[in-house]
């Protein structure tokens, strides 16, 4: 059983997709748990991964890799975490903001963020506060995070908090907004529940929300 | 014997990685095309004979098409100035101009060092820099945080006018502002035929990569083209994220993109001025960031120019780039190599002057001491004299060994001209120095700022274009809020 655990943790690591997905596959085949693959195979790998990130000793192409290997372990696994009702590690509806056509920061960003287990509903480019407001009603998502490389679009990130608040949905998501114009004072300034100066922290400021 | 020294040229790509990164663009243009986000653009393509998907915004561009709009292109163009004696010409082997970098949002405050967003008094007092600092060849758009964000294009222009007759380069936000901005530059040329011979105006603008030709950017190859303003075809793919983590991949999608906005240009005007602006980036594969000031952008970045020089078409190129959050010693020097190696590029115009974080901010100082590097720069493609007299053949023969230069008339003759003088370069003895208040190069830049804000005025508009202009822009806030 530990065994199977630490070639997944071994194969996420390099990426190797389909031997997670198949390991994962095995493991439940065995009587393992979804959340014990969960945790100690999957997590504890991405874990690894996260921390050589933060030492500079793995790239961004190389912790999406193994951030694509996490995914296609997680898909085996839902439906049996939703089953038993295991607590969801997050869901989130990101987007950059109305007249922004900017979308590869927020990209990084999903993917980092599908990388640590979260479920990322991406509504795209150009998007407006009623859309995200009508994503987080459907999804029932945890979190809205919003991008914006223009500081002429900023505005529309206060637009879309003002919309949550006015449909009842403000107190149900956290908002975390990011995109170089951004500042955590700006962020302040608009009622938002937190700023990300990049996608690494965008992910520990999201896990630690969860927690 | 030829009278000067050689322009020195870096070059990076041979003939044959050209011809490959080519043939490379034009297959991948054929085959895979380009996605269009503007209805006209698609309609322009299709009529000239490119394969167009309407539905889905998509053209594919057969390569006899590129081969013809490059043709077309011209050659040389002029960024004239509301002075005519501060015109800019454009031109293969011409000479280096500089232009400071679009658009900081933010600055260092002069006194305080603090960061803060830029606000109206701050853009009043850059443009009165960029008008003042003779290393400063072209003035780029600067917005201010506290004006409105629709039409904030359009008050920036207004405010330019007032304080630069230099040639403006202009940044622009939407489809509905950049028509208003163009008839504003019409009013001050005195016609529309004016403007087209003398373009007082230009515009950089950018699709996004990888190859998606956003309405933006179609609407400025077309309405460019229209008023005959020379437009910067701004090609910027990180490497690793919007484009090849490769350097020479990254190049080949910024080349691809360059041809790509070229066929749209010509298509609908032929013979529309336009500039190749390859503008290389990378993603910090550490952190996601994008990065402007190393080595080995810059180096990607003159290889850009190898490119637009084997077109034979005017390029602008960066030229100041740092990613130092502040003007430092990191900053002076990544804009001092990014600069030199961009003047000894080949390309026409240098970028970059003001620059912090990429383009996110901006300082005084550091504008006043990358009007000092473009000095620098301009120089260094210069080169110097040769000639029978200063060759000093005889003089040398006259003085002979053992002797001294100091009073010979070849020195009294020469001592002028043969050189440049740095304005803020401290070369005396330490006592002196010290003496003198102990200024660092970057106190001394400030120094300089201060001293152009308190005494400079730039050569205002006639009277009755100031008038007009205010009208047109009542009328077009009006316009643009319908």
């Amino acid at each position: 059983m530990a065994d199977i655990l630490q070639q997944m943790q071994k194969d996420l690591y390099s990426g190797n997709v389909d031997e997670v997905k198949a390991a994962t596959q095995k493991a439940l085949d065995e009587g393992m748990q979804a959340q014990d693959i969960l945790s100690g195979g999957l997590i504890a790998g991405m874990d690894e991964v996260g921390k050589d990130f933060k030492a500079g000793e793995l790239f961004i192409p190389e912790v999406l890799l193994s951030a694509r290997a996490m995914h296609a372990g997680l898909a085996v696994l839902r439906p049996l975490l939703a089953e038993s009702g295991a607590p969801s590690l997050g869901k989130m509806v990101v987007g950059t903001v109305t007249g922004d056509l900017h979308d590869i920061g927020k990209n990084l960003v999903g993917m980092m963020l599908e990388g640590a287990g979260f479920e990322i509903i991406d509504l795209g480019t150009d998007v407006s506060p009623a859309q995200f407001v009508e994503a987080v009603r459907a999804e029932g998502a945890d979190f809205v995070g919003m991008s914006a490389l223009l500081t002429t679009t900023m505005p529309s990130m206060k637009d879309t908090i003002d919309a949550l608040t006015e449909a009842g949905l403000r107190d149900k998501v956290t908002v975390l907004v990011g995109g170089a114009p951004v500042t955590a004072g700006f962020a302040k300034d608009i009622g938002a529940d937190a700023y990300a100066p990049d996608a690494a922290s965008a992910v520990d400021t999201a896990r630690a929300f969860m927690a | 014997m030829e009278p000067k020294t050689l322009r020195p040229i870096i070059k990076y790509l041979s003939d044959s990685q050209t011809e490959e990164i080519h043939e490379g663009s034009l297959e991948i243009l054929e085959e895979t095309g380009i996605k269009v986000e503007l209805e006209e653009g698609l309609t322009v393509l299709d009529k000239a004979g490119a394969k167009v998907d309407y539905q889905a915004g998509r053209a594919w561009i057969p390569r006899q098409m590129v081969a013809d709009c490059l043709e077309l292109l011209p050659r040389e163009f002029t960024y004239a100035g509301r002075n005519p004696e501060k015109d800019c010409l454009i031109k293969p082997g011409g000479r280096l101009y500089s232009r400071t970098a679009g658009s900081p949002d933010f600055i260092i405050d002069i006194d305080t060092d603090e960061w803060r967003p830029v606000m109206v008094d701050d853009v009043k007092n850059i443009y009165t820099l960029m008008d003042a600092l003779d290393g400063i060849s072209i003035c780029t758009a600067a917005f201010a945080q506290d004006w409105p964000k629709l039409g904030r294009d359009i008050l920036m222009l207004r405010e330019m006018l007032s304080h630069t007759d230099k040639h403006i380069h202009l940044r622009t936000d939407t489809v509905e502002t950049f028509p208003h901005m163009l008839e504003m530059a019409v009013i001050v040329a005195g016609g529309k035929e004016e403007l087209k011979k003398r373009p007082i105006v230009s515009l950089l603008e950018g699709h996004i990569s990888p190859l998606r030709y956003i309405d933006v950017m179609v609407n400025a190859l077309l309405m460019c083209g229209e008023y005959g303003i020379p437009l910067e075809v701004c090609c910027m793919p990180m490497a690793g994220s919007t484009g090849p983590v490769t350097m020479v991949g990254n190049l080949q999608l910024l080349n691809t993109e360059f041809l790509g906005g070229v066929v749209i240009s010509q298509s609908a005007h032929p013979g529309a001025p336009l500039v190749y602006a390859p503008r290389p980036m990378l993603m910090d594969l550490k952190t996601g960031f994008s990065l402007a000031g190393s080595i080995d952008g810059e180096m990607a970045a003159v290889a850009g120019v190898d490119m637009a020089r084997f077109y034979n078409v005017p390029v602008s190129v960066h030229g100041q780039w740092s990613d130092s959050v502040l003007d430092d010693g990191q900053s002076i020097l990544e804009h001092t190599y990014t600069a030199l190696m961009g003047a000894l590029s080949g390309a026409n115009i240098l970028v970059g002057a003001g620059s912090l974080q990429e383009t996110l901010s901006i300082s005084f100082a550091q504008l006043v001491m990358d009007h000092e590097i473009n000095q620098i720069c301009f120089r260094a493609t210069e080169g110097f004299m040769v000639d029978k007299e200063r060759l000093a053949v005889e003089a040398i023969k006259r003085v002979g060994p053992a002797s001294n230069f100091l009073a010979d008339e070849h020195s009294v003759k020469f001592c002028r001209g043969e050189r440049y003088t740095p304005e803020m370069f401290y070369r005396g003895s330490v006592e002196g120095w010290e003496e003198s208040g102990r200024k660092t190069y970057r106190e001394r830049a400030k120094d300089k700022a201060r001293a152009i804000l308190a005494e400079h005025e730039a050569k205002s508009l006639p009277e009755d274009t100031s008038k007009a202009l205010d009208e047109y822009v009542a009328y077009a806030f009006k316009a643009i809020e319908k």
